[in-house]
């Protein structure tokens, strides 16, 4: 009776952004970050886990991203279940680019591979699909080249301009 | 300078982004991309992209023959060199020839990974010269391509830790050709194989069993639009037992990775595109090529009509397909 008990509630952590904002989190899904888990793991964590990377906002979505990701309580996850985290996880990179950008230093930060995988196969697609100024454009990037430096590179792969 | 000044200072930087991380997007992409773009956006994108430890894998691929195949052998030839002797898998589509196969295999010092698909220009002593210096090739992929079985039995004996080997072609029906040749080639000479992909190969319940008794370590099997191959007895009992993913010669075709190149004659919707009085042949031995089909008279092109019957595979003079 006691070990049903036990299982039946859940174990929460709290987790406190750089701006303040605590969440609270089961433990199980917080540990889908190799960073949190190895803090709890050690014990070092106290009442409360720091995360002084990620603002409220951001660590809300990460968060997010943990619930869908926690391991099922009941067996393997099903091929229907991981179809429908798929389909979520397309949608919850479909954000503007500085929010993508936010999710992938989290990810890298947090340790998330899942997440680090998702958010880089975007940006990479949207790579693919634009040209050099557009990529520029759309990621805020500074062409730091000098005019010379420019027709040099280009000279240099002149066929893929001509 | 297309941007006024500031505005890139008003939003997130990209390039705050660790230099792992921007690696690892870079590295989702083909080599044609980062050569043609990614590389030319900014100076550390630049760097980054001309490090060696970017070039390891180099996939190039033209799909749409939107490059002119000298483009691409330039763009290979940058991208082999660029990896500094760590290139370690590459793949390659609809180009190339024993030239370029020879840059490739004097630019890299630990090569594991060689897939030539639909590579028709290389020849059968440009393969064997890439074995002989590659000696711990583990995979191998020649999909398409027109090599002897001579050679594939010299690329098993210098390459003896190959693990995967894929030779696919276009499956068909008709004319009904035997030809054990590949089989048994394999049988023989590749026996560390853990996966094994002959679409659309001409291979019989002889050279299958073959192919379990030499290959014992072998874990997958793709035996799709292989028609002469029966499995309905003990030999495909056999199968189901040694081998963990099997892939049926009627299985469907909608993962297949060239299911571009399929025209859906291997179906039995060709049933009616038999030839009647069109005997069957049964090519045990090389050579087993295009003039070997009885009846066919290469001068007054008798089977004119049927021309289409040729185009499934690319006889060669070794009358190897």
């Amino acid at each position: 009776m006691s070990s049903t008990l036990c299982c039946s509630f859940a174990k929460n952590v709290t987790l406190r952004s750089s701006d303040g904002q605590t969440f609270e989190v089961e433990e199980a899904a917080a540990q889908v970050s190799q960073t949190i888990k190895r803090m709890i793991e050690d014990g070092c964590t106290g009442s409360v886990i720091p995360v002084p990377n990620l603002t409220g906002p951001v660590l809300a979505l990460v968060i997010e991203y943990f619930k869908k990701h926690s391991p099922p309580s009941d067996g393997c996850p099903t091929a229907l279940l991981e179809m429908e985290i798929k389909d979520w996880d397309a949608k919850f990179v479909a954000v503007d680019n500085d929010t993508l950008l936010d999710l992938t230093l989290a990810a890298h930060y947090l340790e998330i591979q899942g997440l680090l995988d998702l958010t880089c196969h975007r940006v990479a697609d949207i790579l693919n699909d634009n040209s050099v100024e557009k990529i520029r454009e759309i990621f805020h990037i500074k062409n730091d080249f000098t005019p010379e430096e420019e027709a040099e590179e280009r000279s240099k792969i002149q066929w893929a301009f001509e | 300078m297309d941007s006024p000044p500031d505005l890139a200072d008003e939003f997130r930087n990209w390039l705050e982004l660790p230099r792992d991380v921007t690696a690892s997007i870079l590295l989702r992409l083909d080599a044609i991309e980062i050569l043609t773009s990614a590389q030319m956006v900014c100076s550390p994108w630049r760097k980054l992209c001309k490090d060696p430890s970017m070039w390891r894998t180099v996939h190039i691929r033209n799909p749409h023959s939107h490059w002119a195949i000298s483009d691409l052998e330039k763009m290979c030839r940058q991208a082999v060199d660029r990896s500094c002797g760590q290139l370690v898998d590459i793949y390659i589509e609809y180009f190339g020839d024993d030239e370029l196969l020879r840059h490739i295999a004097d630019s890299s010092n630990q090569l594991k990974r060689l897939r030539l698909v639909s590579v028709y220009d290389v020849s059968d002593e440009g393969l064997r010269e890439m074995a002989a210096k590659h000696p711990l090739l583990e995979e191998l992929d020649i999909s398409f391509c027109s090599l002897s079985e001579k050679t594939l039995k010299a690329v098993g004996r210098r390459c003896p830790h190959l693990k995967s080997f894929k030779y696919n072609e276009k499956g068909y029906r008709y004319p009904h050709v035997e030809c054990n040749g590949l089989a048994l080639t394999i049988a023989k000479n590749m026996p560390e194989l853990r996966h094994l992909q002959l679409f659309g190969d001409k291979l019989t319940n002889d050279g299958l069993q073959a192919i379990l008794d030499g290959c014992p370590h072998l874990e997958s099997l793709d035996l799709r639009q292989c028609f002469n191959v029966n499995l309905a007895g003990d030999l495909g009992r056999r199968c189901a037992q040694q081998i963990k993913h099997l892939r049926l010669p009627h299985d469907s075709t909608d993962d297949y990775e060239f299911g571009g190149e399929l025209d859906g004659y291997g179906s039995s919707d060709f049933e009616d595109g038999y030839l009647s009085g069109y005997s069957d042949v049964d090519c045990l031995s090389e050579p087993c090529g295009y003039y070997d089909f009885p009846g066919y008279d290469p001068i007054n092109d008798e089977f004119t009509n049927y021309d289409f019957i040729f185009n499934y595979g690319d006889f060669n003079d070794d009358g190897f397909y």
